[in-house]
């Protein structure tokens, strides 16, 4: 019997492709694999939250409304103003009936407001402290209103609610952290687009709303004024409720467009005090 | 572009850079060592050569570290499934230099060759997320010595 | 004592098996290690602190299977396997075991 150890060949154990060319066709795979099924999903749950009727949102919304509201009651007059604005322009829009608004006044300094399930708006103390007119304030209402109307806060919901399920059940199957910011970071850019894309659409309903109760479209730029002031002092950190919405030149220059096409000027409302 | 994912980049970025480097440099003198103590047998059979023979139980252990990049692929991996090439250089790797250490105590004895070679692997610190992911390789044999 | 990983001692023959010993050590990683072990993991390369840490445990292992077989009056252990788990986050079993037996002197 002979025993010896002849010399064996390198390498077979290990596989030849180089790791880079591994990399980046994987690393393809994965995004457009994450954007793919977070874009089909969340728009197949957002065709169907459309569908939901609005009664059931409103129902909804009476479960929620502790956590998504400021407490009503003590700040009745301006409560009171916002209501009555917004029920000239909803009357404008044409809202499909049972379609009720209803307004709520923060009295917060943070310069924003929103639209949520049921109906409900939110503005903030700060923007309206910040407002030069009634028509600027207009914009803002008939903004939010217009997202009601098309329905974008159930279809946020449905989507947000999908787009969780898909990045929870991509993060069960890796433990890795740089992979879930990954995959996190995809999912939230994502569905940008769309939001950019709903901002657009409410913005164009609003300035039609607006020009509907006022009769022309004067004074409301100053409210992309306003958000182009701030985006100026405060560079690092720019205000939540930009984020997601179009930049804001595009928005003034979309507005400035209409104004022109139509041709027609008017005198500003001013605020009451 | 968030910052935990610019983080990412630039330790993945490293991590290639540095690891390949290493990478090459282990495999240099791992095969250099190899050719260097190739007198020395190796057998995972059994059964000594006949004859009369002094034994002793001789291993050699190593723990090594994932890097970055590598770990960043094979999780990107373990989304769509397949071979993960990165960690089979890796093991690979290990695998050889415990051999080596092994035969490095094995010659300290004046062993003239290993029987019955085993080889053990494993992954230490199975920790959650960024926790330290490695992989000990324990050989060991039984030396026998004239 | 005769530690072995295989079966028979070449040329001793053996008179009495007296069963299996064994000998483990359960480690716990060292904190001040793991944080140098921590920028390894971004390099990647070799935790040799670690490896002297396995490297003591075994030994420690094999030292506690040994005394076991001492006890039963055994002087040598064969066909001894060794076995590493990792048992939670951060701790490793290391565990070690063979046939007790006595074999012919000389």
């Amino acid at each position: 019997m002979s025993y010896e150890n002849p010399q064996q060949p390198d390498g077979i154990n290990v596989s030849k492709t180089h790791p880079l060319a591994e990399f980046f066709p994987l690393l393809t795979v994965v995004v457009v694999a994450v954007v793919g099924l977070v874009a089909l999903l969340s728009l197949a749950a957002g065709s169907l939250a459309r569908l939901v009727p609005f009664e059931y949102e409103q129902k909804i919304a009476r479960v929620v409304a502790a956590e998504l509201l400021p407490p009503g009651g003590t700040h009745t007059d301006t409560e009171g103003y916002l209501q009555g604005l917004a029920q000239r322009l909803a009357t404008e829009m044409a809202l499909p009936p049972g379609m009720q608004i209803h307004v709520h006044f923060e009295d917060d300094d943070t310069v924003n407001a929103y639209a949520t399930l049921g109906g409900h708006l939110v503005i903030f103390g700060g923007l309206l402290d910040r407002l030069p007119s009634e028509n600027a304030l207009a914009l803002v209402v008939a903004h939010e209103i217009a997202h009601v109307k098309l329905r974008h806060p159930i279809v946020a919901m449905g989507r947000g609610a999908t787009v969780s399920l898909v990045l929870g059940s991509l993060f069960g199957i890796t433990d890795s952290s740089a992979v879930r910011s990954l995959i996190e970071f995809l999912g939230v850019t994502s569905t940008l687009s769309y939001n950019r894309e709903q901002e657009r659409e409410a913005d164009d309903e609003a300035a039609r709303a607006v020009l509907g109760v006022y009769g022309h479209l004067a004074g409301t730029e100053a409210l992309f004024e306003l958000f182009r002031n701030m985006a100026a002092r405060d560079l690092a950190r720019p205000p939540e409720f930009l984020s997601t919405h179009p930049g804001t030149e595009e928005r003034l220059a979309r507005l400035k467009a209409l104004a022109a096409e139509l041709g027609v000027s008017g005198t500003v409302t001013p605020l009451p005090r | 572009m968030p910052i935990e994912l610019i983080v990412v980049v630039v330790l993945a970025v490293l991590g290639y850079v540095f690891g390949q480097l290493a990478e090459r440099r282990h495999f240099a003198s791992i095969r250099r060592r190899e050719r260097e103590y190739a007198e020395l047998l190796t057998f995972s059979e059994r059964r000594p050569p006949p004859g009369r023979w002094q034994t002793a139980l001789v291993g050699g252990n190593v723990v090594v570290s994932v890097d970055y990049f590598k770990r960043l692929a094979a999780g990107l991996r373990a989304l769509i499934g397949g071979r993960v090439s990165v960690y089979e250089s890796l093991l690979e790797r290990a695998r050889r230099e415990a051999i080596l250490r092994m035969k490095e105590d094995a010659l300290t004895r004046n062993a003239v060759m290993i029987m019955c070679v085993r080889l053990e692997t494993a992954s230490i610190t199975k920790g959650k997320g960024d926790q330290i992911s490695s992989v000990e390789v324990y050989a060991y044999g039984t030396a026998l010595m004239r | 004592m005769l530690i072995s990983n295989i079966e028979i001692v070449p040329g001793h023959r053996v008179l009495r098996h007296l069963g299996m010993v064994q000998g483990n050590t359960v480690r716990a990683k060292h904190v001040g290690k793991d944080i140098l072990a921590g920028f390894k993991n971004i390099f990647g390369g070799e935790l040799t602190a670690y490896t002297e840490l396995l490297s003591e445990a075994r030994e420690e292992a094999v030292a506690r299977m040994v005394a076991h077989a001492q006890a039963i009056g055994a002087n040598a252990v064969l066909n001894v396997r060794f076995s590493t788990s990792s048992v939670t986050a951060g701790a490793a079993e290391l565990f070690a075991y063979g046939t007790a037996v006595v074999i012919e002197e000389g």
